[in-house]
């Protein structure tokens, strides 16, 4: 099977990786996505989302990629910009608490699914994460 | 008409709330010195900041006068008998303000005294602004936990999970709480003339709570070394605004990257705080103009180029002084001394 792909063989929903500097995000992104039927990965900044989608002893499925972009060590700009180019077949969606409309265009334009603003309401979540999941699938399919 | 002074010296006579109000403005002011301040009253309050700042002063106006020097006397008292004494023992150089003439520039310092409190706060709130990021970070992260949590709690039937998302939400509130609370101590307008103890290791570190919603400090390794010290006299707001200020300069110089160095110490009666970062330094003939007003080196809408204009401002306010230190490439270090027995 080809690294990090979730195909429609793969049990459940799809992976999402969570990377958040914060303990309170991450939990409830956790209970809002496994209530959803998703599977969960947590990382709590940039360096360990790298470690953790990279980790060749454990080659992680992740389909979609949840980034916040204020973190400690590597930042979130920092960690998307090596997840598009090591993983460009992987949507992200930016989470952030400050928006930043300069930013959300730069990032859209570099090819990120969607800039979403804490606090977000979960089926406004959901629906995001539905359609990058899509465009995974659809991804996946060509290849 | 003869060459004017390049710096002219000023001894004022009276050093009550006029006296001091106008030796608050010559202290800041450039071209101007103030060589002496007198006073009959060894408890005028312009006698004290005279002191820390390290003007001479004298009980008797006349023993000033003769020291010479002066290019221009400035007499406060408003007393006839006063004036009589001055015209009599001024050098025929020394020119004399009194009388409506000094009370009218007494008025003008005061307006622009004003006008500076005024500044302070302008720039406070300023600042602020360039804290919104940091802010809506700290606030909307847990906001989202209390949100998020609320929506599950609607579905949630099993007992210890909803205990443990309640006290989840209690523990986000709190949170938020204290956010709000320390902007709000921040950004309140207290009256300039307000003084009481401080502990300045106190001031500083509170400075870095702030100074983390104003700039990213994740990547910045900070260090501290502060020694006990004397309680100082002096306005704990305006104090904290020069310490926020310090260190946000700090950090934006170094691109939020690099080593801060916090320092406290007790010297001769004064404190002495440093504030060093790492960053690329100040350009030697840069060096002598960081403190002046809308002086800045960082890209438009960035900086107000008020914040260490206003540190300055209020160290000498506060009867203390303040001084940069730079070598290109090794960073720059500010050091802030304050007087243990402030005005």
């Amino acid at each position: 099977m080809t690294w990090g792909l979730h195909t429609k063989d793969t049990p459940g929903m799809g992976r999402v990786l969570i990377v958040d500097d914060e303990d309170i995000v991450r939990k409830v992104l956790r209970v809002m996505l496994t209530e959803a039927g998703y599977d969960v990965v947590e990382a709590e900044h940039g360096g360990k989302g790298i470690e953790k989608i990279g980790s060749d002893d454990n080659p992680l499925m992740v389909d979609v990629i949840i980034c916040d972009i204020r973190m400690p060590k590597i930042n979130g700009i920092e960690a998307i910009a090596f997840f598009r180019q090591q993983y460009p077949s992987v949507p992200i969606l930016v989470l952030t608490g400050f928006p930043d409309t300069v930013m959300a265009a730069d990032l859209m334009s570099k090819g990120v699914y969607d800039y979403l603003v804490k606090p977000i309401d979960r089926d406004k979540l959901l629906a995001s994460i539905k359609g990058a999941m899509a465009q995974r699938l659809s991804l996946s399919d060509k290849n | 008409m003869d060459s004017s002074p390049e710096i002219i010296r000023i001894l004022i006579i009276g050093a009550g709330r006029g006296g001091k109000a106008l030796l608050e403005l010559f202290a800041c002011g450039q071209g101007v010195q103030v060589v002496g301040v007198a006073d009959i009253n060894p408890q005028a309050p312009g006698l004290a900041l005279a002191r820390n700042l390290g003007i001479p002063t004298s009980k008797d106006a006349v023993f000033l006068i003769n020291q010479g020097h002066t290019d221009l006397i400035v007499d406060v008292t408003g007393d006839p008998s006063m004036a009589a004494l001055i015209a009599k023992h001024k050098p025929p150089k020394t020119e004399i303000l009194g009388g409506i003439s000094a009370l009218l520039v007494w008025k003008l310092a005061q307006y622009e005294r004003d006008l500076r409190d005024q500044l302070i706060q302008a720039e406070k709130l300023a600042s602020i602004g360039t804290m919104a990021s940091g802010i809506a970070h700290e606030i909307n992260n847990p906001l989202f936990g209390i949100t998020g949590l609320s929506e599950r709690l609607e579905h949630e039937t099993r007992p210890e999970v909803v205990k443990e998302y309640v006290a989840d939400i209690m523990e986000m509130g709190r949170r938020i709480a204290a956010i709000v609370k320390d902007l709000n101590v921040y950004a309140h307008k207290n009256s300039a003339e307000t003084r009481c103890d401080i502990d300045v290791n106190h001031i500083i570190e509170e400075a870095m709570k702030m100074a983390r919603r104003a700039c990213v400090l994740d990547e910045v390794k900070v260090q501290t070394d502060f020694s006990v010290l004397p309680p100082i006299r002096g306005n704990p707001d305006e104090l904290l605004q020069v310490f926020v200020n310090l260190v946000t300069n700090a950090v934006q110089a170094m691109e939020g990257q690099g080593t801060l160095v916090l320092t406290t110490n007790s010297v001769n009666g004064s404190i002495r705080a440093t504030v060093k970062d790492s960053g690329p330094g100040i350009a030697p003939h840069l060096l002598g103009k960081v403190f002046d007003p809308f002086f800045t080196t960082k890209e438009q809408g960035k900086g107000t180029g008020l914040g260490l204009h206003i540190v300055r401002d209020i160290v000498i306010r506060s009867g203390g002084r303040v001084k940069a230190d730079s070598t290109p490439g090794m960073g720059a270090c500010f050091t802030v001394e304050l007087p243990v027995t402030s005005a």
